[in-house]
């Protein structure tokens, strides 16, 4: 474990050396999600400005879901981006059979070989979000609260992950995974918003079946002080338990590929 | 041992895709397979210390089977077995004591510079970092690595990247080291430079090296063995000099003469046949062990005059394909596939 | 123009026109794909106007019928018009290509305009299932037929505004290999300024403002209101006429641009 991390720290370093080599993009891909981000949020404070409160939600109050679900994007977004390229930059060209050849995890490998910068925007407009609404909401800034929120976010992000693992897995079908992880992927967008204001078949959908509500909805209605019983604390069980069910898949995968080699 | 191969096969089995939406969702339902037998029932043992050379057509299974001993694939049957190990089931252990290159895709990140890299790579095979300072000495002596430490891989030259590549390979002191294509595209110095590194590494660390390739100088100056593979089936096993002996005994000259002639015009030497390519050209095969090719084209030299003249070695897939057609007991050598050396 | 100019110039355009749903098929699972999460962002839409509705009958004068025709048909009709001018010509002047195009027996933008108007027409049918959802929603189609040709001339019209300020863009890829950071910029813009998102009377006015002076709502917000009925039939002319301005300004700096943004090639030997 702690080899684990110090070679993920190290891949890290170096990552960050080849990304101040190539300067401006490191600024201009760091950067370029809070730019399309700010398009949707300025046309939310648009529309907002005109009515009362979206199904009882304040601008404040969807901000806070809107940023915790941004949060969790950019964790997947900066840790897991290479779920995305699997198929395409290390299936097909090969590179996957070097990481089978390496004494680590394949899978840990896939992960530290590259570090996305372009998650950086999201974190920061997901924080700044969270930050604002908190404030304005007059969240109490307790401890517990803090710790809540942490665990939330990191559970958040684990559920991205997840659900990108599963669907990356195919990859070793049919190499080209992007559709697959793009149309559950997808999904988390409806988490942006209230889930209240969705049919209530939309809600069991993004609650049980592809659970990105908790990585928003479930956690920003406790902060708000709303009534969601035990779901306001279900995140991180979510998130061990699909995680490791897809875990479990990315192993049965390998074993596909080990027997097929694609 | 250190390779034990047992009856090895390897069987894809390849979904029949029709195209369109369709197609994709009858192949998920129903899907149709295609049997594809890409190793069949393979056997050999290699020894601690020995460099085999590992060769065959495209397409004969040769990566297929390194990709089994390497422990990538799992076979379909039979057994691999290396330095005592399962490579597969056993992958990381596995993985600690191998090396290899694979052709022309480098294991190097592309943006760092070498040292970078060299450094990760230490890493991640956990290496002491005496040992690892010790590896980088040498190699860094041996590969002349000197100059091309701090360049990013991105700005190597096919030669630097090769040289970096073995060393990027060979840093953990792996004890079996799969080549494949090792000098493809090099230019002959750097050839000579990475043959006389793996025949060190050989003898002074004793590592077993696997070579697959299609330069028959890598082969006749590295390999004492060679395995030869076609359609997933060993077809020879055993020492280069027999395949020496029996291919490259035949030689062939091709003669361009300034005037026309006949077949009977010309008085031949013995263990001599000619053929002509038309009344200009000319082609005479013979035994190198009974005549040499200066005396057979003086003799021609003496009747007619010659424009110009090449001499022919038969080259490995052309030798391939000739055993596979049962030619290592017929030692009749078309020359049709034979490669052409000028002289 | 005489025939014979004619048929070539229809020959560029039909070969363009033959390639482009090869392409398509070949990416099929793309297109499934992109089906997929243009439907999924319409019925995100469709509960979000719902519940904005809730509390109010109108914003910027529009019910919830007429936001969501607008907004779903928005939907649909924007996933076609956008152009790879700048990724083209990013990609032809990387590859040395750009020197062969000049060759050519045929104007270089002239020959990339048609290529990109047949890519409109093909996209817009490509997505027609897309419009099946959005009636499904809840938008309307107007049976006037005055209306669709309003629509359809300022769609082209509009078209041939971002294809000219897209050109004006892509002279930079003269000059720089990072213009993908702009790109990225005026993405984020257009999202916001061409009403993709929103119908713009929805805008306070300050905002209405700077969305005039930038070309984006010339391809989405006039064509879509113009369908949609946000903008009366009424004002289809006064719109066409804008529509002209711009293209006729646009074209020439356009063609100014590239004469000395192509310059550089010449030079240097492409």
């Amino acid at each position: 474990m702690t080899h684990y991390l110090s070679l993920y720290g190290l891949f890290l370093r170096q990552r960050f050396k080849i990304l101040m080599e190539y300067r401006m993009n490191f600024l201009i891909g760091a950067t370029s999600t809070i730019i399309l981000q700010g398009a949707s949020l300025l046309t939310i404070t648009v529309v907002m400005s005109q009515i009362p409160h979206l199904n009882g939600w304040t601008l404040e109050a969807i901000f806070l879901i809107y940023g915790l679900i941004t949060l969790a994007k950019s964790i997947n977004h900066m840790f897991a981006d290479n779920l995305w390229t699997i198929g395409g930059q290390y299936i097909r060209t090969g590179m996957f059979d070097r990481f089978l050849v390496r004494p680590v995890d394949p899978l840990f490998h896939l992960l530290a070989d590259r570090f996305c910068h372009d998650g950086i925007g999201n974190f920061l407009v997901g924080s700044a979000l969270v930050a604002y609404a908190w404030h304005a909401l007059a969240i109490p800034l307790t401890v517990f609260n803090l710790i809540y929120l942490i665990v939330m976010v990191i559970s958040g992000g684990l559920i991205f992950i997840a659900l990108n693992l599963i669907t990356a897995v195919s990859a070793f079908w049919v190499i080209e995974s992007v559709p697959v992880t793009r149309a559950i992927f997808d999904n988390h967008l409806f988490a942006q918003y209230p889930l209240t204001i969705y049919p209530q078949a939309i809600g069991i959908l993004l609650t049980w079946v592809i659970p990105y509500g908790f990585a928003s909805f479930y956690p920003a209605s406790y902060l708000l002080g709303q009534e969601v019983g035990l779901l306001a604390f279900l995140s991180p069980i979510v998130a061990i338990v699909l995680l490791s069910l897809s875990y479990r898949f990315w192993r049965f995968g390998l074993r596909h590929y080990a027997g097929t080699g694609s | 041992m250190v390779i034990q191969v047992e009856n090895l096969s390897k069987i894809y089995r390849i979904n029949q895709k029709t195209p369109g939406l369709g197609g994709a969702l009858k192949s998920l339902f129903r899907p149709q397979y295609l049997d594809k037998v890409a190793v069949d029932g393979i056997s050999f043992e290699v020894g601690q210390g020995e460099i085999v050379g590992y060769i065959g057509v495209n397409g004969a299974g040769k990566s297929t089977t390194i990709k089994m001993l390497t422990g990538i694939l799992a076979p379909t049957t039979g057994s691999v077995r290396v330095l005592g190990r399962d490579p597969h089931q056993e992958r990381v252990a596995n993985a600690r004591e191998i090396g290899a290159v694979f052709g022309q895709r480098t294991q190097l990140w592309w943006d760092l510079a070498l040292i970078e890299s060299l450094n990760m790579i230490g890493k991640l095979y956990d290496l002491p970092p005496a040992h690892y300072r010790d590896q980088l000495a040498r190699f860094t002596e041996m590969l002349d690595l000197g100059e091309i430490l701090h360049i990013p891989i991105r700005n190597m030259s096919l030669g630097q990247k090769m040289r970096a590549e073995l060393a990027a390979t060979l840093i953990h002191d792996p004890k079996v080291v799969y080549l494949d294509e090792p000098t493809i595209g090099l230019d002959l110095m750097v050839k000579e430079k990475i043959r006389a590194f793996i025949k060190q590494e050989n003898r002074e660390r004793g590592i077993t090296v696997v070579l697959t390739t299609h330069d028959l100088g890598d082969i006749e100056e590295l390999c004492q063995r060679v395995i030869m593979i076609d359609m997933g089936k060993v077809i020879y096993d055993g020492a280069l000099q027999t395949i020496r002996d029996r291919f490259g005994k035949y030689r062939t000259i091709t003669l361009e003469l300034s005037a026309m002639l006949g077949t009977g015009d010309l008085d031949l030497l013995d263990d001599t046949e000619i053929e002509a390519i038309d009344g200009h050209k000319w082609r005479i095969r013979f035994d190198r062990t009974r005549t040499s090719a200066s005396k057979v084209a003086a003799h021609v030299m003496n009747q007619v005059d010659v424009n110009d003249f090449s001499l022919t070695e038969p080259d490995l897939t052309g030798i391939v394909k000739q055993i596979y057609q049962g030619a290592l007991n017929d030692i009749k050598v078309s020359t049709g596939e034979l490669a052409q050396v000028t002289v | 123009m005489n025939t014979l100019i004619l048929r070539r110039h229809w020959r560029a355009f039909a070969g363009i026109a033959e390639m482009t749903p090869k392409f398509f098929l070949a990416y099929r699972a793309w297109v499934w794909l992109a089906f997929f999460s243009q439907g999924l962002s319409m019925t995100i839409f469709l509960f979000f106007w719902r519940a904005v509705y809730e509390n109010t009958d109108q914003i910027g004068g529009l019910n919830l019928d007429q936001t969501l025709t607008y907004v779903l048909l928005a939907q649909v009709i924007s996933l076609s018009v956008w152009t790879n001018v700048v990724s083209n010509m990013g990609h032809m002047v990387r590859e040395g290509q750009i020197g062969v195009e000049f060759l050519r027996p045929i104007d270089f933008q002239w020959a990339q305009y048609l290529g990109g108007i047949s890519q409109l027409a093909i996209s817009l049918l490509l997505n027609l299932p897309l419009l099946g959802l959005a009636l499904l929603y809840g938008a309307q189609l107007p049976t006037d037929v005055r209306v669709w040709i309003a629509f359809l001339v300022s769609l082209f019209l509009g078209y041939t505004v971002i294809f000219l300020f897209d050109w004006c863009i892509a002279c930079l890829v003269f000059y720089t290999t990072e213009v993908w950071g702009l790109m990225v910029f005026l993405t984020g813009v257009s999202a916001f300024f061409s009403g993709v998102l929103i119908p713009l009377v929805m805008m306070p006015t300050w905002l209405q403002t700077i969305a005039a002076a930038l070309p984006f709502s010339q391809v989405v917000f006039v064509p879509v209101g113009l369908l949609s009925g946000t903008i009366p039939l009424t004002e289809a002319p006064a719109r066409w006429l804008t529509q002209l301005i711009w293209v006729i300004g646009l074209a020439i700096v356009s063609r100014i641009c590239f004469q000395i943004a192509s310059r550089k090639v010449t030079v240097q030997g492409g």
